[in-house]
């Protein structure tokens, strides 16, 4: 019987893969004259000619660097909109203080894989989307230095994370980690009396180590990128900001991530394989000094290009330049060079040398310098200027806010007697969650918003962006301001239940997650309609930054292209076309 | 649009033309093949997991065969994605400097990150050794094997420089001899790694899971034995495509690459002679 029913299942899972397959072929097929995807707008019907394969096998085989862009963004908003439902369900749990709607393992489960989805498969890869698509253009570059790596760093996304995930499906004998998204030792070693020896464990920590090696090849190829591949008036003098941010993040994700690949590897030996590394003897503690080695670093890996996002979009706005552009240099470049130097601010509760302890608290609050520089230029470059509240400046400006509460709550843990007492409680959950939704996040969406033109061809309905920004501006700070009050009345962090007392504060931070499921919604609805049958844009300059004088060089791109329609992003000399290619398609 | 080398006149540069799927200029099934094989591999270790145990959803030899399978892919993989975009055409392909450049930078971002997955092992035993020591019976670690298995190393090191200076004097007969001698030296060292493993676990009753210094040693040493692996994989590339008639005095940045790694390779090798092996005996008030 069993097998019997082993096979149906696996015939049905092949025929529904192969149905995705034609679906997804049909939609290739449709798309060829209602431009929906893709790194290019106009003409391509002509696909089927020499630069690309049509339908699926385009985007299997693709080496273009835009391409490549589009795919990493699919794929972080696909892991963003099931992390985020992950923790609908989550904040839906604790509406009540008792366990009601989940068991506390599942709810466990969802935390660890919340944090891991959002971190490793959200974030990361969502900068990835902006990087590979933008970085070329914006320094002038024919694609990456590495584009057969590219494609590969890419591809070892999707089974990364079916391998994180695999806990979730239904293997038997399988059950998701629990761990946290920390994996603190010796319960993510699987020794003693808990459930966490199961093999869904040592899938996600598999899944994580691929991620991983995806995360350095790209960051390698970066590096490669700017250092060597910047066009010939592209100097380091005139580097944009973003990919200043974008080469410094590459040079922490080259000297973390590997880290933790090896710390991972160890981990997956003392529980598979009876090693000493962090128990059976070994130290657990280490686990968390390599993990925040590896892990503080990763807090600005996330951070620092969404910076040079807002650093980007934010004058574009606001009609003049990026004040201080020199110092936002300067600045990313300390916060790279700090951030290795903070870890143990971490650790503070562990019971570490109090002298240790002492100088990492004085790092932990000199980054906190280069930061505020980096506010400051911020505030400086809206002071006075003409601003323009479209979209993505409404985000930038969002960004700018959430940044300064995130960062100065980051300021008091920094602070050894303050985290002694808010360490582990919701305090912590609403710092970094100012900064990792209220922060991060409304900077992609700054992202998406601004080149929505550029890569549509299309314009998105306005009217709804800004429902969407301010349902999540208001949702986010109630969320995370109840999170920041509840840690100083003392709830403990990782609870699917708690003390009565805390209830009001828990339904007002539920009520602010489930503002931002709406605000969510309408920004899905809005990004599907407009890039079905939005509007074209009309120019290739739809900010209009010419008459400022900030136009860069990804618009100019946008330009060209749109002149020449030809497919592949090439330059001036390119104005071959194929017969029979819709140059119009446009207007 | 002609895909042809019109293109290198100022224009964008196609970087797939003759890749299969052939005839376009931006398309290339290797990469996708590549990360198939690579996360095979995973997928092979995570079923040996979820095969071991008495009520096991498959079986033990699932894990092992798809993992060896996923070798055979990634190889592949690795072999088209190489050959397409260095091997093939070598001459034809006009490699300005810049291209040259471009490939030792991301040689050199990809040191940095070696000198991290080494950083962790690293600070675990500095983590171990710092605190109680010897944390056990420890085995009999320097002896003449070690010191000569550093002296062929090194000396390999050696070699490959000079091939390295041969080939830019465009002698290919110094340089083939000198890329020749420094394989066989790698291999060699690689069979003297394996016979003190043999050693240990079979004599001395040293394994992987004696403890704090056996997680340290078999880590550390397997982890150097594997990139050692590695770059000799690297230099027999160069070595087959020497042969084939490729690289002049102009035209040898693989070798330039191979060669960074192959010495990087080294000097993680003689920092952990003198720490894991060396710092190991010395100090240890029993
Ligand atoms: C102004 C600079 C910042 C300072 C001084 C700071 C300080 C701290 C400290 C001391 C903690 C430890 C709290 C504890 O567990 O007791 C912490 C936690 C955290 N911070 Fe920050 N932070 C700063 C900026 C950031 C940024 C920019 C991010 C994210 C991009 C971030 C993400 C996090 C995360 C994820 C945690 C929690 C980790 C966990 O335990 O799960 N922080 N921060
Ligand atoms: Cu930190």
């Amino acid at each position: 019987m069993e097998i019997t029913e082993q096979i149906a299942l696996t015939v049905l899972m092949g025929l529904f893969l192969v149905g995705i397959a034609a679906w997804l072929a049909r939609v290739e097929n449709w798309r060829t004259y209602s431009p929906v995807g893709g790194g290019a707008t106009g003409g391509e019907a002509a696909y089927g000619s020499e630069e690309k394969p049509s339908g699926l096998i385009r985007w299997l085989t693709t080496v273009d660097h835009k391409d490549i862009g589009m795919l990493y963004g699919a794929f972080a908003i696909f892991a963003f909109v099931a992390g985020g439902l992950m923790v609908i369900v989550m904040r839906a749990e604790l509406m009540d203080p008792g366990m009601t709607l989940i068991s506390n393992t599942f709810y466990n489960s969802l935390l660890t894989s919340h944090g891991i989805t959002m971190l490793f498969l959200f974030a990361t890869p969502i900068i990835g989307a902006f990087a590979n698509y933008f970085i070329p253009l914006l320094i002038g570059a024919d694609d990456m230095a590495f584009p057969r790596i590219n494609a590969i760093a890419f591809w070892l996304l999707p089974p990364g994370a079916l391998l994180i995930w695999a806990g979730f499906l239904p293997i038997p004998e399988v059950i998701p980690a629990q761990t946290g998204w920390t994996m603190y030792t010796p319960l993510s070693a699987g020794v003693g009396s808990g459930n966490q020896a199961n093999a869904g464990v040592d899938l996600m920590l598999l899944g994580l180590h691929l991620t991983g090696v995806s995360a350095t090849m790209g960051a390698i190829n970066f590096v490669a990128t700017i250092f060597t591949e910047r066009g010939e008036n592209v100097s380091w003098a005139n580097l944009d900001i973003f990919s200043w941010t974008m080469l410094t993040q590459s040079g922490l994700i080259i000297f973390a991530f590997p880290l933790l690949g090896s710390a991972i590897v160890m981990l997956l030996l003392d529980r598979n394989l009876g090693t000493a590394f962090f128990v059976n003897g070994g130290s657990p503690i280490l686990w968390q000094h390599l993990f925040w080695f590896f892990g503080h670093p990763e807090v600005y890996i996330i951070v620092l290009p969404p910076m040079g996002l807002v650093s980007l979009i934010l004058p574009r706005f606001s009609g003049r330049r990026l004040f201080g552009f020199k110092f936002v240099v300067y600045s990313t470049l300390a916060i790279g060079v700090l951030s290795f130097g903070v870890w143990a601010h971490h650790m503070f509760a562990t019971g570490i040398d109090p002298r240790l302890r002492a100088s990492f608290m004085a790092i932990s609050l000199a980054i906190a310098i280069p930061s505020a520089v980096k506010t400051f230029n911020w505030i400086t470059t809206m002071w006075n200027g003409r601003l323009r509240l479209t979209a993505p400046m409404l985000f930038s400006i969002g960004f700018v806010q959430n940044f300064i509460i995130g960062g100065v709550t980051g300021v008091f843990l920094a602070s050894i007697p303050i985290d002694l007492l808010l360490h582990d409680t919701y305090y912590v959950v609403g710092h970094f969650h100012y900064i990792v939704m209220g922060a991060i996040t409304f900077a992609g969406m700054a992202g998406l918003y601004y080149w929505f033109p550029l890569f549509t061809g299309r314009m998105y309905q306005r009217r709804l962006a800004k429902i969407h920004f301010w349902l999540w501006l208001v949702g986010s700070n109630v969320t995370f301001l109840a999170m920041v009050l509840l840690g100083y009345g003392g709830m403990p962090r990782r609870y699917a239940t708690y003390l009565p007392q805390f209830a009001t504060l828990h339904q007002i931070a539920s009520l602010g997650a489930f503002v931002m499921l709406a605000g969510g919604l309408v920004w899905t609805y809005n990004f599907v309609v407009s890039w079905l049958e939005g509007p074209h844009v009309e120019d290739a300059d739809p900010w209009n930054l010419k008459e400022n004088g900030l136009r860069t060089n990804e618009w100019a791109w946008f330009e060209q292209k749109r002149e020449t329609a030809i497919t592949d992003g090439g330059e001036e000399s390119e104005t071959v076309t194929d017969g029979g290619e819709k140059v119009t398609d446009e207007e | 649009m002609s895909i042809e080398e019109s293109h290198d006149d100022g224009g964008h540069q196609m970087p797939a033309v003759e890749d299969w799927p052939r005839g376009f200029g931006e398309a290339s099934w290797w990469p996708f093949v590549t990360a198939v094989g690579a996360a095979g591999i995973y997928a092979g270790a995570g079923l040996y997991v979820v095969g071991q145990g008495d009520n096991a959803p498959v079986g033990p030899m699932a894990g092992p065969a798809a993992f060896v399978g996923s070798i055979g892919l990634l190889l592949a993989g690795l072999y088209g994605w190489v050959y397409h975009a260095f091997v093939s055409h070598f001459w034809e392909r006009e490699e300005g400097g810049d291209h040259g450049n471009t490939l030792k930078w991301g040689m050199i971002a990809f040191l940095g990150s070696e000198l991290a997955t080494f950083g962790a092992g690293f600070g675990y035993y500095f983590w171990i050794r710092a605190g109680a020591w010897p944390p056990g019976e420890l085995p009999e670690l320097t002896g003449s094997l070690v010191l000569g298995n550093t002296v062929l190393l090194v000396l390999s090191s050696i070699t490959l420089h000079w091939a390295h200076i041969q080939i830019r004097k465009n002698k290919r007969g110094k340089f083939i001899s000198g890329l020749i001698a420094t394989l066989l030296l790698g291999i060699i060292f690689v069979g003297g790694q394996v016979y003190e493993y043999y050693e240990f676990i079979v004599h001395s009753n040293f394994t992987l899971t004696s403890g704090l210094f056996g997680s340290a040693f078999f880590g550390l040493t397997g982890l150097h034995g594997l990139h050692v692996s590695l770059g000799a994989v690297f230099l027999g590339i160069v070595l087959v495509r020497t042969l084939a008639g490729q690289y002049s005095a102009e035209r040898h940045v693989s070798v330039s690459t191979a060669s960074m790694y192959w010495h990087f390779v080294d000097v993680v090798w003689i920092f952990l002679v003198v720490v894991l092996y060396v710092g190991a005996e010395v100090g240890g008030a029993g």
